[in-house]
C-alpha cells in the first residue's frame, strides 16, 4: 500500500463531490510527485508540459476513478499513459514496463532533496551579500521592499542585484554544459 | 502557463461528477451500437423466418446462451479497461468457462461420430460466411464501443481494444443467432468463436491508433 493513499483517496472523494478545497489540496499534491516522476525520465524541461497534461488528463478524466480501487493506482495509470504517449511523440523506445505506483509517489522526496542540494551548491558560488538577497526574494519568497527594507538597500539596487547574480549563475551553468 | 494557475482554473472549474457516470458512457455506446447491428441485420441478411418456432428450441438458446455469456464478461472488461489502475484479468480468465464448456459439448458429438458426420458437424450449411457476417455485424458495435472507451480514459489500447472487439463481436453473434439456422454445439464453438477471435483481434490491432486520447 502507498503510504499517500488514504489521504489522496479522501480529497478525491471530496473532490468528486464537488469539494473546490479538497480538489486543490489533492492536485498540489500530485503536482509534486508528478513532478519528480517525469523530472527523472523526461528531464526537468519536458517534465512540466507533462506534469501540467497528466492534472489536465486527471481533471477531465476523473470520473472513471472507481471509489473501489485504490486511488494512487489510478493516478498512476494515467501518469504511466501519459509518459508512454510522450516517448511515442518523441519516438524514444519505452522502457517503463518495470515500474510501479511506488515510483510516483516514492519519487518526489527524493527529487525534491537532491534539486535542493544543487540550489545551495549553486548559490555557494556567490557572495554572502549576494547570496542572502537572492535566497530571501526567489527561495524564500519574500518582496522586494522587504528585502529592500531588511538591507537599507533601494528597491532598484536590490532587483538589479538579484538580477545580475542570476544571469552570472546561469552563465556558469551554461560553461558547465559547454565544457562536457 | 503556470502550475498554480492551471489548478486554480482546474479547481475553479470542478463540478460534481455523478457516480454513475461510466456506466452512462458505456451503456449509451453500447445500445447505439446494439441498434445499428440489428437494423443493419434486418436490412440486410434478415431475420430467419421461422424465429418463432427456433426460439422454442434449445439450439436457438445454446447459441444465444454462449454469446450473452461471453457479451456480459466482455462488457466487465471494457468497463474496467475503461478505468485506470484496474486489474482485468479475472473477466478475462472467466471467458474460458464458456468457451471450454462449449467445447466440451462439441467433444461429446464429434467423438461417437462417423467422419461423413463430423464434416457435417463442423461445416453446417453456412461455414464459409459465418464468421465473416458475425464481424461485418459488429461494426457499429465497434463503433459505438470505441466511441465510449474514448471518453473514459483507456490506458492499455491494445488490450482495451480487444475488449472492445470481444464485447463488439460476442453482441453481434447474439444478435446473429437470431438470423442463422445452425443448430449444432459443435458448428456454434468453432464458427461463432472464430468471428469473435476474428473481432477480437481487429479491436488489439486498431485500439492503438482509434483509442489514443
Amino acid at each position: 500500500m502507498i503510504p499517500q493513499e488514504a489521504e489522496y483517496r479522501s480529497w478525491m472523494l471530496a473532490a468528486l463531490a464537488g469539494d473546490a478545497a479538497a480538489y486543490r489540496m489533492l492536485l498540489q499534491g500530485l503536482t509534486r510527485h508528478l513532478r519528480g516522476y517525469y523530472a527523472k525520465r523526461l528531464g526537468a524541461a519536458a517534465a512540466e508540459d507533462a506534469m501540467q497534461e497528466t492534472l489536465i488528463a486527471i481533471h477531465a478524466k476523473r470520473a472513471t476513478y472507481d471509489p473501489a480501487r485504490p486511488f494512487t493506482a489510478w493516478v498512476y495509470g494515467i501518469a504511466r499513459y501519459k509518459l508512454v504517449d510522450e516517448y511515442r511523440r518523441t519516438k524514444r523506445a519505452a522502457a517503463v514496463s518495470l515500474d510501479d505506483a511506488g515510483d510516483l509517489f516514492g519519487a518526489d522526496e527524493a527529487e525534491a532533496a537532491s534539486a535542493k542540494r544543487d540550489v545551495e551548491k549553486l548559490l555557494a558560488r556567490l557572495p554572502q551579500a549576494k547570496r542572502d538577497l537572492v535566497r530571501a526574494v526567489k527561495l524564500d519568497g519574500h518582496s522586494i521592499a522587504e528585502a529592500a527594507a531588511r538591507t537599507g538597500m533601494s528597491e532598484t539596487s536590490v532587483k538589479v542585484t538579484v538580477h545580475r547574480a542570476l544571469k552570472s549563475l546561469g552563465e556558469e551553468l551554461g560553461d558547465n554544459h559547454a565544457d562536457r | 502557463m503556470q502550475t498554480d494557475e492551471l489548478i486554480a482554473h482546474l479547481t475553479g472549474e470542478l463540478e460534481p461528477v455523478r457516480g454513475a457516470e461510466v456506466v452512462r458512457i458505456l451503456a449509451a455506446g453500447l445500445a447505439l451500437g446494439i441498434l445499428g447491428s440489428a437494423l443493419l441485420m434486418a436490412v440486410t441478411i434478415g431475420i430467419r423466418p421461422d424465429i418463432i418456432q427456433a426460439m422454442g428450441g434449445g439450439a436457438f438458446w445454446l447459441k444465444f446462451t454462449y454469446t450473452l455469456v461471453i457479451a456480459i464478461l466482455g462488457l466487465k472488461l471494457v468497463e474496467r479497461m475503461g478505468r485506470p489502475g484496474t486489474d482485468a484479468s479475472w473477466p478475462a480468465l472467466l471467458i474460458a468457462v464458456p468457451v471450454v464448456a462449449l467445447m466440451s459439448m462439441m467433444a461429446m458429438q464429434m467423438m461417437p461420430a462417423d467422419s461423413a458426420t463430423r464434416h457435417a458437424l463442423l461445416m453446417g450449411h453456412s461455414a464459409d460466411v459465418c464468421s465473416v457476417l458475425i464481424a461485418g455485424l459488429a461494426l457499429p458495435l465497434f463503433a459505438g464501443l470505441f466511441w465510449s472507451l474514448r471518453r473514459l480514459a483507456p490506458t492499455r489500447l491494445t488490450e482495451a481494444g480487444a475488449a472492445a472487439g470481444l464485447l463488439a463481436g460476442s453482441a453481434a453473434a447474439t444478435i446473429y443467432a437470431f438470423h442463422c439456422t445452425e443448430s449444432t454445439a459443435t458448428f456454434i464453438a468453432i464458427w461463432y468463436t472464430a468471428g469473435i477471435a476474428l473481432t477480437t483481434l481487429m479491436g488489439a490491432g486498431l485500439g492503438r491508433f482509434l483509442l489514443r486520447w
